[in-house]
């Protein structure tokens, strides 16, 4: 097996191996992922409205990469009833961000449909004993019976990891959030809903700036809806938002109080031979994501991933096929509403390679430079502790390999909506359903060539001192 | 006739759909319910266009009977096209088509289909408009295999089909495939039917217009009819064993189903909603 899996790692197929080393089951179905900017941590939010933070162990030399343990699990959101309107807001955590303070705390915004609120996550491993202001029993003292002064002395203690909310953002969307975005100058973040994008300052809860509105005189006129917002990670008058109708704008804070007008609108002329009746909902963007230099935005339609080019807007710099096979099954989607699914995608730390996931709990990469892609799968069944990950393909005819499974086969139930890379190493998080499976590159950044164990230990999961408890 | 059946039932679907985002937990998706509206329009817009070049335009006659002299001048541009047509009219229907009023009416029908290709982007467009008889002949052979299955046709049908599709035609940017087809097989019942079609459409119109009033009720009410309608209309284009009840049962169900559609706009019933 040791040969093999060496084999694999030279086979020029797939550029990577990866193997498994976590997998935690909330009770909630997983609704976001996001490293903060080192990677140490790891957030989740689920469509409970809860939020668990992973942290990655130092690497120690019996593991040769850390692992990521339950660091942290609070209640963000409750679902709440908006009596004007008589309807009932989810609890469930659209988007959640890491902001990028470098302190022993760390903070993260988390959203709701309708509510965002700057959590503070801090440890405390310490404790001050020794009052002497209250007796044994922890009843007050007659302080004239006090007659010494006591300096309190700090103990250590276990380590407690603290949530707190420190500020709630509210009352400012009409429509659903579906994104928020941490500007790069670490002051501002924009919040965007189905129509108006909004930009607030970190520390004002009660006003907010409106910087992008769709909404129509009449809304009967509507025509789009705003899709996902971002920042650009670099310049901090510059964003990027996309849209249903498959364009993405990029908006200039500059140019004008109110980005209505795009500085610059990427586009791709549709294809006439893959014209039906769903050609508008295939086209609408779920995802889009600057690269990591600044220089490429990703976006992510039904059936593609597209790089572009910040300097060239009328068509990408490079399209990926995700599942074309489904180009003909779009009928049977639309009526299972599975043509609906936002699927998120992700650049790796280098820019190099793109991550996107799709049905049958598969995902797929590509590779940009060497146009390689690969199909991989997380599910129980295949991801034993430390097994490599062996490549899929799906087969539109009749199977090639035994292994090939038939698009006809695929359960479109498991769909992994949330990918997340690791800002600097090749670990990645993603998310099917109710399990978070965090799979590592065997080869690691500083170069170890570890021999990875294949035999299927028990996950260490189950053997944590803590084991996470939801 | 296929994608006839399938915008009538991705309609029906779509409009299940914005009926069901509304008791939905979290309130209504502006984004899907958008989408689906999308989808709920170009179904609809396939399935008018053949609904005027098919049914029902025998009550439409006289209000279009102008529409004849324009036909008649260009008739007279195209007269051997008529032979193509019988030609390739006859290899599809054992009768040879005898009559002259049918030798118009498929000059007509090509005439007006080509009129149209230039408008429309279609799949079955070809590029040369101006050769009358290349095109002609093209169009012929074209439309032949999806439409021309039966032998009558009513001389008014193919005039105001193609005329009326084209306006929508022009006014949409993007247009789902629209094979311009002459699509006879539901006149012959129509002619049969059209002493009960205008009565039809009162019922449903004065219905309608009750319930204008209430957004809310004429969503509910036109969701639920629709949907009763295509039930009782599928179960009678699902068994293709005679083509007479079919047609009457699919027309039954198009006459309510269109006066529904004429006043049912998609997208103003979501967004009341929302």
């Amino acid at each position: 097996s040791e040969h093999a899996c060496a084999g694999f790692y030279q086979n020029k197929k797939t550029f990577f191996s990866f193997f498994f080393i976590l997998v935690c089951d909330p009770a909630d179905v997983i609704s976001t992922v996001e490293f903060n900017q080192t990677g140490e941590f790891l957030a989740t939010g689920d469509k409970g409205g809860r939020v668990v933070i992973f942290q990655r162990e130092p690497q120690s030399h019996r593991h040769f990469i850390g692992e990521y343990n339950v660091y942290s699990t609070f209640q963000s959101h409750e679902p709440e009833f908006d009596y004007l309107k008589s309807l009932e807001i989810e609890e469930r955590i659209n988007k959640i961000r890491w902001l990028p303070l470098h302190n022993p705390a760390h903070f993260l915004l988390a959203t709701n449909d309708k509510t965002i609120k700057l959590w503070k996550v801090s440890e405390r491993d310490k404790r001050a004993e020794g009052y002497n202001l209250r007796d044994e029993e922890g009843r007050l003292k007659d302080l004239s019976t006090v007659t010494t002064l006591q300096v309190p002395v700090l103990r250590p203690m276990d380590l407690l990891v603290e949530a707190s909310p420190r500020r709630v953002f509210a009352n400012a969307h009409a429509y659903h959030i579906n994104s928020i975005s941490v500007n790069s100058d670490c002051e501002t973040y924009l919040s965007a809903d189905d129509l108006r994008i909004n930009l607030w300052n970190l520390n004002i809860t009660d006003r907010s700036f409106n910087i992008v509105d769709l909404k129509p005189e009449n809304m009967e006129d509507l025509s789009e809806v705003i899709t996902v917002a971002e920042f650009h990670p670099h310049h901090c008058h510059l964003l990027a938002f996309s849209s249903s109708t498959g364009t993405t704008r990029l908006c200039d804070m500059r140019a004008s109080a109110l980005c209505d007008q795009h500085a610059k609108l990427f586009e791709e002329a549709a294809d006439p031979s893959h014209r039906s009746f769903f050609s508008e909902i295939v086209s609408s963007v779920s995802d889009v994501k600057f690269s990591h230099s600044g220089r490429y935005l990703l976006t992510r339609d039904y059936l593609t991933v597209k790089v572009w080019d910040l300097n060239m807007e009328n068509k990408p710099v490079e399209t990926y096929q995700v599942h074309d096979y489904l180009r003909t099954k779009l009928c049977s989607l639309y009526e299972s509403d599975c043509i609906f699914d936002k699927f998120e995608c992700a650049w790796n730390g280098t820019d190099s390679v793109i991550m996107t996931g799709a049905y049958n709990n598969y995902f797929r990469m590509f590779d940009r430079a060497s146009l390689r892609d690969v199909t991989l799968e997380a599910s129980r069944e295949v991801c034993k502790r430390r097994a490599v990950l062996q490549p899929r393909r799906v087969c539109v005819g009749k199977k090639q390999k035994e292994t090939d499974v038939s698009v006809d086969s695929l359960d479109f139930r498991k769909k992994i909506l949330h990918t997340a890379w690791h800002p600097k190493e090749n670990i990645i998080a993603i998310a099917a359903s109710n399990n978070l499976y965090i799979f590592q590159d065997r080869l690691t950044p500083n170069g170890h060539h570890n021999t990875p164990e294949i035999q299927s230990a028990p996950p260490k999961w189950q053997t944590q001192p803590n084991p996470p408890t939801y | 006739m296929e994608y006839k059946v399938e915008a009538h039932r991705i309609m029906s679907i779509s409009l299940g759909k914005i009926y069901n985002s509304r008791v939905q937990r979290g309130g209504i998706k502006l984004h899907k319910n958008l989408l689906v509206s999308l989808v709920l329009r170009s179904a609809r817009q396939v399935y008018l266009s053949d609904y005027y070049s098919g049914a029902c335009l025998n009550a439409q006659s006289e209000r279009e009977g102008n529409e004849w002299d324009i036909t008649d001048s260009e008739r007279e541009k195209f007269p051997p096209s008529a032979t193509e047509c019988d030609r390739v009219e006859s290899t599809e229907e054992p009768q040879p088509n005898e009559q002259p009023e049918k030798e118009r009416e498929y000059r007509e029908n090509d005439d007006e289909v080509k009129s149209d290709q230039v408008d429309c982007t279609s799949t079955l467009q070809e590029q040369n408009q101006n050769s009358s008889l290349d095109s002609v002949a093209k169009v012929s052979s074209e439309t032949p295999p999806e439409s021309i299955t039966e032998p009558k046709e009513s001389p008014s049908d193919s005039a105001v089909a193609e005329r009326d599709s084209t306006p929508e035609a022009n006014g949409e940017s993007h247009q789902p495939p629209k094979p311009y087809v002459c699509s006879n097989r539901k006149r012959s019942a129509e002619e049969s039917e059209s002493g009960d079609s205008p009565q039809k459409r009162t019922k449903v119109a004065s219905s309608n217009a009750k319930e204008d009033e209430e957004a809310e009720e004429m969503d509910t009410s036109n969701v639920s009819n629709l949907i009763t309608i295509f039930g009782s209309s599928f179960s009678g284009l699902l068994s293709k064993e005679s083509a007479k009840p079919e047609a009457e049962a699919e027309d039954s169900g198009q006459i309510c189903c269109d006066q529904m559609l004429k006043n049912l706009n998609p997208w103003s019933t979501a967004i009341v909603a929302f």
